[in-house]
């Protein structure tokens, strides 16, 4: 049963990426941005001019573009697993994402650690103590967290904590310049310094990581917070709980009853929140110049490099749909009610 | 995937004491969110010093606090020879003060109108899809499924920059990317309200399907998409902000709070906090007016 569940999720998700290739294959073909001057500039002669649209494959017809870009007919292409390379750097696209991929889900995974230690205990003692200073808290923070500018907050703790007190290194990337960053092998930073077994880098790279999982810590907070107090209340009044009281259970063991229950919303909100993020991270990215996907889309959006944009919105999008199938099987694991039609 | 239900609607009631902070916060957030829709059609007319126009003292610091009752006193009785930089003066010697107040005039505005054409787009689509069922109306929301897959701000930033940076650009995109947040809300509620008695009624009277849809069940599908509205403001606003603050919006020297902490970011390094903490505090208290207002309709409202 669930085999034929994640079977059916997994074709339907790929016709939903069919149909966002196309989206976006002919969104930006739309747009009346121009390429070809962007990038030999305003001042060329027509003749350059012809020949940057020749070498983009921009002089084509768009359905032979979609073609080759699908790589129906051609012998590389979306289907052969190749994003085709970017017009500015001429890397291959894939590449270059991979390079910047991992930077953003090491963010977002550090960043949600550290929101779940923060959030679960307090939501679940504000959900144990209405009315009283910590629910008071809890229901400010949760609707200011979760409205508020994190690329300013970001700064702000630039403000404070680097230019003020000289606790935290300069937003400048993931590593100081004058430590040599680990040898490459998955990606993420911290893990490849642990593999080098280069503590010094490992340091490092947790301290320049530190501002931006408080900036996102301090904006994700919020709805998450709020989650865990509603899903905790809901909890407590159902009857289950009414029954554990009943039977005279210990109040610690109601307790641990009810966030079991509580815990799925949670789990859900932040994995719908990490999908989020993935896109949504771009502006602490820039902030702190980690040089993660955001600001790899930030570059290509700005450069109108069409290769790697459409290939930017294919994987984060891939990898949402990925993340909501995953919630959705572990649901099941955690919540025995739930059926899958 | 279908749950047994394990989500009840709505929050829990507030107890009484939460419920006395509720409000008071909610009077603050009328209080600013109006002052800034003030702001956005009266600011250019009140501030001390043209938002684009240099003051040739760049980077001049506000003045210090204990100085301020002072200098208050001296721009009420109007004795003073030169208007004063209340909030500084930012790199290229724009007055701070009167640039963040003129911001709502570009933000607010792109935030309201991206939030009514998307509910102008939404609301009518929502009706049909979820009042006729048909293959027409399915294929319907099945493009505004992928419109709602999109990663939102790489999408925002991609139609901005690709369509051409501009506060009109900024408000189109915006309300095609909202708009399935008003298809999905409004459709729900339409179809609920489809079985209900009156419309069975008007029916049988022999009403058209076409003015039942618009004169019983439009008006009853409308508001969770009023409520939801406020809260779509705030993020319009955010979201406005970010795409100027990473160069996808709207373009320099226009007063607007992204673009302000955009270039103060640079400063900030130095010490010089003024320039992009001002628009920041303004973001932050106008976002978070618009979320408590939207709270409160939320919990008005939705039972």
């Amino acid at each position: 049963m669930i085999r034929r569940f994640v079977l059916k999720r997994l074709l339907t998700g790929a016709l939903q990426m069919l149909g966002l290739t196309l989206a976006v294959f002919f969104l930006v073909r739309m747009l009346p941005a121009d390429p070809v001057s962007r990038l030999v500039g305003l001042n060329a002669s027509p003749e350059a001019y012809k020949q940057a649209q020749r070498s983009l494959g921009l002089d084509e017809p768009v359905m032979t573009q979609l073609l080759n870009y699908l790589g129906i007919g051609s012998d590389s292409g979306l289907l052969q697993g190749d994003l085709d390379v970017s017009w500015v750097t001429n890397a291959p696209v894939l590449a270059e994402i991979g390079a910047s991929l991992p930077i953003t889900l090491e963010l977002l995974t550090y960043s949600f650690a550290v929101t779940l230690l923060f959030a679960v205990p307090v939501g679940v003692a504000s959900a144990a103590n209405p009315g009283k200073a910590v629910d008071k808290f809890v229901f400010f923070y949760g609707l200011f967290g979760g409205s508020q500018p994190e690329f300013w907050w970001g700064l702000l703790f630039v403000l404070i904590f680097f230019a003020n007190l000289g606790i935290a290194p300069a937003p400048l990337g993931m590593i100081s310049p004058l430590l040599q960053a680990p040898p490459r092998v998955t990606g993420f930073y911290t893990l490849d310094a642990l593999i080098a077994g280069d503590f010094r880098a490992f340091f490092d790279i947790l301290h320049h990581l530190m501002l931006p999982v408080l900036t996102m810590v301090f904006v994700l907070s919020g709805p998450v917070i709020k989650m865990v107090r509603q899903s905790m209340i809901r909890a407590q009044a159902s009857d289950f709980v009414l029954y554990a009281n009943a039977a005279g259970l210990r109040r610690k063991t109601v307790t641990r009853y009810a966030m079991r229950a509580a815990i799925a919303p949670t789990i859900t909100l932040v994995g719908i929140l990490y999908g989020v993020m993935l896109g949504g991270a771009v502006l602490v990215e820039s902030v702190f110049s980690l040089g993660g996907i955001g600001q790899y889309a930030v570059r290509s959006v700005l450069a109108f490099d069409y290769p790697s944009i459409q290939g930017i919105v294919l994987v984060i999008t891939a990898i949402s749909l990925l993340i909501y199938l995953l919630l959705d099987i572990l649901y099941a694991i955690i919540d025995p009610r739930v059926v899958y039609t | 995937m279908s749950l047994l239900d394990t989500s009840p609607a709505g929050a829990a009631p507030l107890p009484r004491k939460e419920r006395r902070t509720a409000s008071a916060l909610l009077i603050f957030a009328i209080i600013f969110a109006g002052g800034s829709l003030i702001l956005a059609c009266f600011g250019e007319m009140i501030v001390p010093f043209d938002p684009v126009d240099s003051a040739f003292i760049p980077n001049m610091p506000p003045p210090p606090l204990r100085d301020w009752p002072g200098l208050l006193w001296v721009a009420i009785t109007s004795t003073s020879p030169e208007p004063i930089h209340w909030f500084g003066t930012d790199s290229s010697g724009f007055d701070v003060f009167s640039r963040v107040l003129c911001a709502p005039r570009i933000d607010l505005t792109i935030a309201l109108a991206a939030n009514f054409l998307a509910m102008l787009i939404g609301i009518p689509f929502g009706l049909v899809a979820g009042y006729f069922t048909n293959p027409a109306t399915e294929f319907m929301m099945r493009v505004s499924d992928v419109i709602q897959s999109f990663p939102v701000f790489i999408s925002a930033m991609i139609l901005v920059a690709l369509g051409g940076q501009s506060a009109i650009n900024v408000i189109m995109a915006l309300s095609l990317l909202y708009a399935p947040i008003y298809v999905r809300l409004t459709r729900s509620e339409a179809m609920a309200q489809k079985s209900r008695g009156m419309v069975e009624a008007s029916r049988a009277i022999g009403q058209s399907e076409l003015r039942i849809a618009l004169q019983h069940v439009l008006p009853n599908s409308i508001g969770p998409s009023l409520v939801q509205s406020s809260v779509t403001i705030g993020f319009a606003i955010l979201l406005t902000a970010g795409l100027s603050f990473v160069g996808a919006g709207v373009r320099p020297p226009d007063p607007e709070w992204g673009l302000m902490i955009s270039t103060g970011a640079n400063d900030i390094v130095l010490g010089q906090w003024w320039t992009s903490v001002f628009p920041g505090v303004a973001i932050s208290l106008t976002v978070f007016s618009f979320a408590v207002i939207g709270d409160a309709l939320q919990r008005r409202y939705d039972r």
